[in-house]
């Protein structure tokens, strides 16, 4: 008997097809301009963090429980919701050269360092390839402890999509 | 011998203080001046903390906050002392409650022979009892008393005091309500039976959801820290650590309470604020006693409180949050967590965004399962899962084997409402809120001089226990003519906050059964 298919909300993270069917991804030429908040944040939950950091306001929020939607136009790849986020939701995606960029959030050891490099792992945590570090920043947003936010280089434009999460090679 | 402390954390920082050495049945072992005596030797590799009484099978630690009882040892000569709440003292001297019986249960076991069942014999004629219990309580492991004790126990006397309001529990409700009531009138007592104010706050590393009005964005330790620091400055606070709230006796209107291990505290007070929180709920399966199966909150203790990595690999059961948030605490200190895994038919049970953090760094969640047993004979060596079907029925034929040390249970909590119903409220069971709560009115009264706040009001999250704590203490000084337009504003404000809090469709069910609990005025059923 085949295993019939559970959703992503059994198995705790969504294939990037669905998320972009559900419109979470900018259009690729503005990621190619500048680098652009991806928000994977789909249910009601009470939290507003991210709206309330946005320093161009791109981040709305119609109610306290309603999941936010970025004004991609609006966005600069300031990195500042990427560090309030609660649920480690929120990574910012570029293109440049035919290269991709993530940016996300760690909270783990070892400490990243410039020019490391790291796995790459996709939402369901299975290794997708290799990348570098090339921006690690330790940030401590007003209330929040220091975390570290990250940006990595990946091999190519598609893997940006994928890739959210990293364990350094040491 | 191996050291389960872990050096490196990414968030925090262990102050473990001083070095000392306890003695564990004669042996040496390292400890901390910060550690408690469980948290000392569960890092020094003792798994095994006592033995049941009636059947002798091994019990380990499980919930870290003094209410399982799994953790009684003799320390320093005095039996029965939960070593989960006792910190260590340099010197000190510790043993396993043992009996000779031990080697023997299996084999009494299997002869339906258990000590236990001895002590219920013996009771013909009357004469013979005494001497009997006596010869029989050597079979049980259960201690016994010392001819003398080191220290002062129990011979400092009684303290009497009065207050205004008496706040139970110093967890985020009982904080909250006492940074409210204590700006508003001049006497009131917080008390809390652990050593640090703060209940679970001080182990939740993640950062809070929430609005930025109140809790979000910062680590759960932190806003605890900050609510410490205001009560610790307030001078119409007075705060007592280490001391237990026994009874409440209604006729006197007293409460009385043990302050450490030697000061009765008998208190008055014109109202109370019970804010007691919750304990862990246990589940059943094959095995689910050996040491090795513990309370997710428990682990969360051991981690991030001392610093101590419960196993190797564990297993977590339960897909809510707390089974999703310890997860990825226990990651974050270098933990190998094989599976999340729940019954959960219909999806997973907490929020879909602390599922994507444990899944994206490699624990698969395994949703409609259930565990079928624990093996291992002293401690887990592993466990068997099965799958289910639309009736949670397992499906044979469907077991998996997990290799893990250690299984960790998020299942859910209980209100703690054994203090609260001293005061004989109108209480009702809610499955939704957790369990078994007491009827209370809008402003969380659930007697005329008696309110409830945080989660042994219903379980929810530690942002709404500020909120129902601030509603409470707020009210409850009102009620004693401190009577401020703008504490009647704030009331209304963080009631306005609560009721966005529940408007997501996670919080429908509660927002149901806490409108069905909620009535108009509490002096209807004899408030």
């Amino acid at each position: 008997m085949a295993e019939e298919e559970l959703g992503p909300l059994h198995r705790g993270y969504y294939k990037t097809e669905e998320l972009k069917q559900l419109g979470v991804f900018p259009p690729e030429g503005i990621m190619k301009k500048n680098r652009i908040a991806v928000i994977e944040c789909m249910e009601e939950m009470p939290c507003n963090p991210c709206a309330y950091i946005c320093p161009v306001k791109a981040i709305r929020k119609e109610a306290l429980c309603k999941p936010p939607s970025v004004d991609w136009k609006k966005c600069t790849g300031c990195t500042l919701c990427v560090s309030i986020c609660p649920g480690l939701a929120i990574f910012c995606q570029q293109i440049v050269k035919e290269k991709g960029y993530v940016t996300m959030p760690y909270e783990l050891l070892p400490s990243p360092h410039i020019g490391e490099r790291a796995l790459l792992l996709n939402r369901s945590g299975k290794v997708v390839g290799e990348g570098k570090i090339i921006k690690p920043t330790y940030k401590a947003n007003g209330n929040a402890y220091p975390l570290w936010v990250v940006t990595v280089e990946v091999p190519w434009p598609e893997l940006a999509y994928e890739v959210r999460a990293i364990k350094i090679i040491r | 011998m191996e050291d389960w402390r872990i050096s490196e954390h990414p968030i925090l920082k262990f102050e473990r203080g001083r070095e000392l050495t306890i003695y564990f049945d004669g042996k040496p072992l390292k400890a901390y001046e910060n550690e408690t005596v469980a948290a000392a030797l569960y890092a020094s590799g003792v798994r095994v903390f006592s033995r049941s009484i009636k059947y002798h099978s091994p019990r380990g630690f499980f919930c870290a906050i003094g209410r399982c009882n799994s953790c009684m040892m003799e320390v320093d000569g005095v039996p029965n002392v939960k070593t989960c709440v006792v910190r260590v003292g340099d010197g000190m001297r510790v043993k396993l409650q043992r009996s000779f019986t031990d080697k023997l249960a299996p084999l009494l076991n299997r002869m339906k022979l258990s000590p236990l069942t001895y002590i219920k014999m013996f009771t013909r004629p009357s004469f013979i009892y005494k001497p009997a219990m006596k010869v029989m309580r050597q079979f049980t492991g259960i201690g016994s008393l010392p001819k003398r004790v080191r220290g002062e126990v129990g011979k400092k006397g009684d303290e009497e005091l009065s207050a205004e309001l008496l706040i139970v529990g110093a967890g985020p409700a009982g904080l909250s309500a006492a940074i409210e009531a204590g700006q508003l009138c001049k006497n009131v007592i917080l008390v809390d039976d652990k050593d640090r104010l703060g209940g679970q706050l001080i182990k939740q590393t993640h950062t809070f959801f929430s609005d930025v009005k109140y809790a979000a964005g910062k680590r759960g330790f932190k806003l605890g820290e900050e609510m410490v620091g205001k009560i610790l400055k307030m001078k119409s606070v007075r705060v007592f650590t280490n001391t237990s709230a026994l009874a409440y006796y209604p006729q006197e209107n007293l409460m009385l309470m043990l302050k450490g291990n030697d000061t009765l505290l008998k208190v008055r007070a014109k109202k109370y604020l019970i804010a007691t929180g919750a304990y862990e709920r246990m589940l059943v399966f094959e095995n689910n006693d050996l040491p090795g199966v513990y309370g997710a909150g428990g682990v969360q203790t051991l981690l991030n409180v001392y610093g101590i990595k419960p196993g190797r690999h564990g297993l977590m059961v339960g897909t809510g949050n707390v089974g999703l948030i310890v997860t990825y605490h226990l990651l974050q200190a270098g933990v190998n967590m094989k599976a999340i895994m729940a019954p959960s038919f219909r999806r997973i049970r907490g929020y879909f965004v602390h599922a994507a953090k444990v899944t994206r760094l490699g624990v698969p969640i395994i949703t409609r399962h259930t565990i079928l047993k624990a093996l291992g004979r002293d401690r887990v060596e592993g466990a068997i899962i099965i799958k289910i079907d639309e009736k949670y029925n397992p499906i044979p034929g469907t077991e998996k084997k997990i290799d893990c040390d250690f299984i960790c249970l998020g299942i859910g909590l209980n209100p703690t409402y054994d203090l609260v119903q001293m005061f004989k409220p109108k209480i009702v069971y809610a499955p939704q809120l957790g369990g078994f709560v007491p009827v209370r009115d809008k402003y969380y009264r659930v007697k005329k001089n008696v309110y409830i706040s945080g989660d042994c009001a219903g379980i929810e999250e530690a942002t709404t226990a500020v909120l129902e704590g601030g509603v409470a203490g707020l009210h409850a000084v009102i009620s004693m003519g401190y009577e401020d337009e703008v504490a009647w504003a704030k009331i209304e404000e963080y009631k306005r906050a609560l009721e966005e809090e529940r408007a997501s469709p996670f919080s429908s069910a509660v927002k149901a059964a806490l409108k069905e609990i909620t009535i108009e005025n509490i002096e209807d059923i004899g408030g």
